[in-house]
């Protein structure tokens, strides 16, 4: 092969050497014969000879496929107008491919950092409560550690967010994990600084210490190597940095530290557990070893471990949108689709070509080209075409994702979420270039090589090559087209009437001009509520004297983003199955929530001064509660007890009822039953600071930010965001998918309607002397557009029926993001149909125009 | 040696037997020169003209072995089976 590259290069030096090389041997027989004629007589054919020079040398091979590329440039570029619409097609199809496909990877291919990840396993054990027993006990996981044999260890880590504080910087609001202290090496991974933790570590008496990601080191510290052995505080409890973990381990997924899980705490929230599987051993074998093993320690310890379920999943299945996978293959094949239908629309244009074409093939053939030979330079053809179209294609991708990633600059990002091109992206890239080139190609070449050279030179090119058999290709292609574009269009239309249902529901509030923020107020330097509502107060009392802001209040949770559960006893309410307690949705809410958000009670009154005090009992519904427990009757006056751990609490009286607030995140149109308590009743210290603002929110961000710093220098101020800001990208979970899909469909219809146009004009045009004939026997226009519209549109027709078949069945792999729109919306398929015929007329109109205007004497008299 | 001297020696060995037409000397040459047989150089011919030189390389005696004694053994064959005619 290198020496292959060496002749290729030097190829010119070489011809010249066997030049020079002949000529000798012509001149000394000459001088020896006396004859220069008979001398060469002798040496016999000498282009031949060195025909076969070369062809040893193997330069003809290349030669011909370089004469092959130069001669499809030069076709192409004197068709520029067939050019530029086949390039345009594939761009459209292979861009949009090429940019889902970094999408989808991306998706789906974070990195924890993990040491041979595949083999890292989450382990749950649910009692048929649905509650995980296991990890919430501690001489139950030990005992289960200590007998499990299919994995190397089993290890704890919790999520607990903290706060950051030195004297190094601002405070910061930082991801941390607690972990037990076999962690690390589950993850596999070694620190790069200092050390790990050790088992001494977990125990509640020892040294508080902390291991930094590289991230937070680089971040923060500047790759400080004497950060070892500093103190920091962490929720105000001072840790010592004992270690730095390599760039790119963050485990489980966006964590700037992790401090040791110290038994025996009380904790919220159970702590998740993982492990590495034993080598050779298989996911399903090592799930069975545990439920044995479950169910025995069950039966030793009765008490807190009643039928667990072992369950046991692959690590890597809770990064990025894996469990949306279904959905991002549905995303795949939609743009799959508009690939096809790019193809189907340049193999047409290429079959109408050939009809112009087939005298210069058959011409070619006649003087002795092989088949093989036209077939693999209509090939490289295509292949010309395809690699403009992945270059362009490869551009706009480019762009896109490019615009995508500015519209979402302004949302928090998540870790996996890196659109790049790199190497496997180029990689899809040539291989759909490649791919397409042979696909739309083929079948035109194949017919093409085909064709009947003496009837094609005598005919001068007319209707030769493309004949009954290419003419019914294309109508086929044309079919296949409108097919896919319907399917597509109907899923672009069910995601739109979504859409539209889930921007239409109205929130509940009015969401402009207001600013949220967060604040935890750690319990290392707020032990006592009375602290917390004290700081609560002076703060608020700040923030209200800020030029520029109206009102501010507190709450547990924003609209759209979740509630909190309660247990309670409601009044008139039996309790259900079995003695439990209803549970139901609430927020926490200090007295100006609802003017902060600019809701009036419907009935009753919202909280006022006198609520403030500490336990009132006044509590608000909202309509669905009151709809739900008390139908029919007035909820005001009726009475709630909130039970928590068993002991029932005061009473509660309803002293209001609100208007539904939307704050489920998942179903965007139901209203959940929901009350309301007091803060003073409920006293939180994560919460949310709201405050309407008279100027745009995101100008007071730093005002407010100051204003809690001089009452805490050490309190972070984090996930400072308008509200319309939160609800827009509440919103971007439906809305992505809907803007997918329109894309996708509008590049089909163009793509069909033009491939449409492109069918009917081109035999609209070999059919002039027939629409001539036609007319000089007394056809009228009506007949022609007649004529022209029943060829066009029956290929629409077809393509309509078997495309709102095909749509029909395929729909329902969207059930997933549709919203309260059945799979099989009449609606839809109807505007389908209505969008698919229109488009189809259009197609067909120009043509028929163009035939109306056929001048029967000049149509007769060409050619 | 050059293309010519062998051409010329191969018909004057012979006996004028062997007349090949001189043209297709020159593929064989260049086969067997990429096949490594041979080796090639531009010298000077003894009438004072550039003129390219063959020579056998390493692998091509071995070559040659090999296929003399490949050729004489067939055409020994040959000469028995010609000789019961």
């Amino acid at each position: 092969m290198k020496k292959f590259l060496k002749r290729l290069r030097r190829r010119r030096q070489l011809d010249r050497d066997l030049e020079d090389e002949l000529r000798f041997h012509l001149e000394m027989k000459a001088e020896e014969t006396g004859d220069a004629s008979e001398a060469r007589r002798r040496l016999g054919n000498v282009t031949a000879l060195k025909e076969a020079c070369r062809e040893m040398w193997a330069f003809v091979a290349l030669e011909s496929w370089w004469m092959d590329i130069r001669y499809a440039f030069r076709t192409l570029s004197n068709n520029r107008g067939f050019t530029m619409v086949a390039v345009a097609a594939l761009a459209l199809g292979i861009g949009v491919n090429t940019a889902v496909f970094s999408f989808v990877k991306t998706a789906l291919s974070f990195d924890p950092g993990i040491e041979r990840a595949d083999r890292v396993v989450l382990v749950s054990a649910t009692d048929t409560l649905g509650q995980d027993e296991l990890s919430r006990s501690d001489p139950d996981l030990r005992n289960f550690r200590s007998q499990v044999k299919s994995l190397v260890s089993l290890a704890a880590y919790r999520l607990t967010p903290v706060n950051w504080s030195d004297n190094s910087g601002l405070p910061e609001r930082y991801v941390c994990v607690q972990m037990s202290a076999n962690g690390f090496a589950v993850i596999g991974r070694q620190p790069i600084l200092g050390r790990n933790f050790g088992s001494e570590d977990e125990r509640a008496d020892a040294t508080a210490v902390v291991v930094l990601t590289h991230r937070l080191w680089q971040d923060r510290y500047g790759k400080d190597r004497s950060i070892i052995g500093r103190v920091i505080r962490v929720n105000e409890v001072p840790r010592v940095v004992i270690g730095v973990m390599p760039a790119g381990t963050r485990f489980p997924e966006d964590t700037d530290l992790w401090i040791p899980l110290v038994s025996g705490g009380v904790h919220s929230g159970d702590p998740g557990l993982f492990g590495r599987l034993a080598d050779g051993v298989t996911l399903a074998a090592a799930r069975n070893e545990m439920d044995t093993i479950a169910r025995r320690v069950a039966n030793k310890s009765p008490d807190t471990l009643k039928g667990p379920i072992i369950d046991l999943s692959p690590v890597l299945k809770m990064y990025g949108l894996y469990h949306a996978r279904p959905l991002l293959v549905v995303v795949l094949c939609a743009v799959g689709f508009v690939l096809l239908i790019a193809c189907a629309n340049v193999a047409n244009l290429l079959l109408a070509r050939a009809a112009v074409r087939s005298r210069e093939i058959s011409i070619r053939i006649a003087i002795g080209a092989g088949r093989a030979r036209i077939i693999r330079q209509l090939l490289v053809e295509s292949a010309v075409l395809s690699f403009g179209g992945g270059l362009v294609g490869w551009l706009l991708a480019l762009a896109g994702l490019h615009w995508f990633d500015a519209s979402m600059a302004r949302f928090p990002k998540p870790a996996w979420f890196d659109l790049s091109m790199n190497t496997k992206v180029f990689v899809y890239l040539a291989a759909i270039s490649i791919g397409t080139g042979i696909l739309f190609g083929l079948a035109p070449a194949l017919q093409l090589a085909k064709v009947d050279v003496s009837n094609a030179i005598k005919n001068g090119g007319h209707g030769a090559a493309g004949g009954m058999r290419g003419r019914r290709l294309s109508n086929v292609l044309v079919v296949f087209e409108v097919t896919l574009c319907v399917v597509l269009l109907v899923g672009a239309g069910l995601m739109i009437r979504s859409a539209i249902k889930v921007y239409g529901t109205p929130i509940g509030v009015n969401a402009a001009n207001v600013l949220t923020m967060r604040i935890e107020l750690p319990e290392a330097k707020y032990p006592r509520l009375d602290d917390v509502i004290s700081f609560h107060k002076r703060l608020k009392t700040r923030i209200e004297s800020l030029p520029g802001v109206e009102a501010s209040a507190l709450t547990s949770n924003l609209p759209v983003y979740g509630q909190m559960e309660f247990t309670c006893e409601v009044e008139g309410v039996p309790p259900t199955d079995v003695g439990r307690l209803p549970s139901v949705g609430g927020l926490v809410v200090s007295r100006h929530y609802f003017r902060v958000m600019q809701v009036r009670p419907q009935r009753g009154r919202v909280f006022i001064d006198s609520d403030e005090v500490k336990g009132s009992p006044g509590v608000i519904v909202n309509e669905s509660f009151a709809a739900k427990f008390w139908p029919g009757e007035d909820p005001l006056g009726k009475h709630l007890r909130l039970v928590r751990d068993q002991a029932p609490r005061s009473l509660l009286t309803i002293i209001g009822v609100i208007p539904d607030i939307h704050q489920d995140f998942q179903d965007p149109l139901t209203h959940d039953p929901l009350i309301y308590l007091s803060y003073a009743l409920e006293p939180q210290r994560s919460t949310f600071i709201v405050s309407r603002t008279r100027v745009p929110p995101t100008t007071l961000v730093n005002a407010f930010r100051r204003e809690v710093q001089s009452l805490d220098e050490n309190l972070p101020v984090y996930d400072v965001r308008s509200l319309e800001d939160r609800i827009t990208q509440h919103h971007l979970s439906i809305g992505i998918f809907v803007a997918l899909f329109t894309i996708f469909a509008a590049i089909a219809l163009l793509l069909a309607s033009v491939g449409l146009y492109g069918v009917v004009a081109h035999s609209v045009s070999q059919r002039t002397r027939e629409i001539g004939l036609r007319m000089a026997v007394g056809g009228t226009a009506r007949d022609i557009v007649w004529l022209v519209f029943g060829q066009g549109l029956r290929q629409v027709v077809i393509g309509l029926i078997i495309g709102l078949i095909a749509a029909f069945g395929v729909t329902r792999v969207l059930r997933a993001v549709l919203v309260d729109v059945s799979p099989n919306d009449p609606l839809t398929f109807l505007a389908v149909l209505v969008v698919l015929m229109l488009a189809g007329t259009l197609g067909c109109a120009i043509p028929a125009r163009r035939a109306v205007r056929v001048d029967p004497v000049v149509a007769l008299r060409c050619d | 040696m050059h293309g010519y001297g062998i051409a010329s020696l191969i018909q004057q060995v012979s006996d004028e037997v062997l007349r090949l037409e001189e043209g297709s000397l020159y593929p064989a040459l260049h086969r067997l020169e990429l096949d490594g047989i041979i080796d090639s150089e531009w010298g000077v011919s003894s009438n004072n003209r550039r003129a390219k030189y063959y020579r056998l390389t390493a692998l091509g005696r071995k070559q040659l072995v090999k296929e003399a004694s490949n050729w004489s053994r067939l055409a020994q064959a040959i000469a028995r089976v010609m000789e019961m005619a």
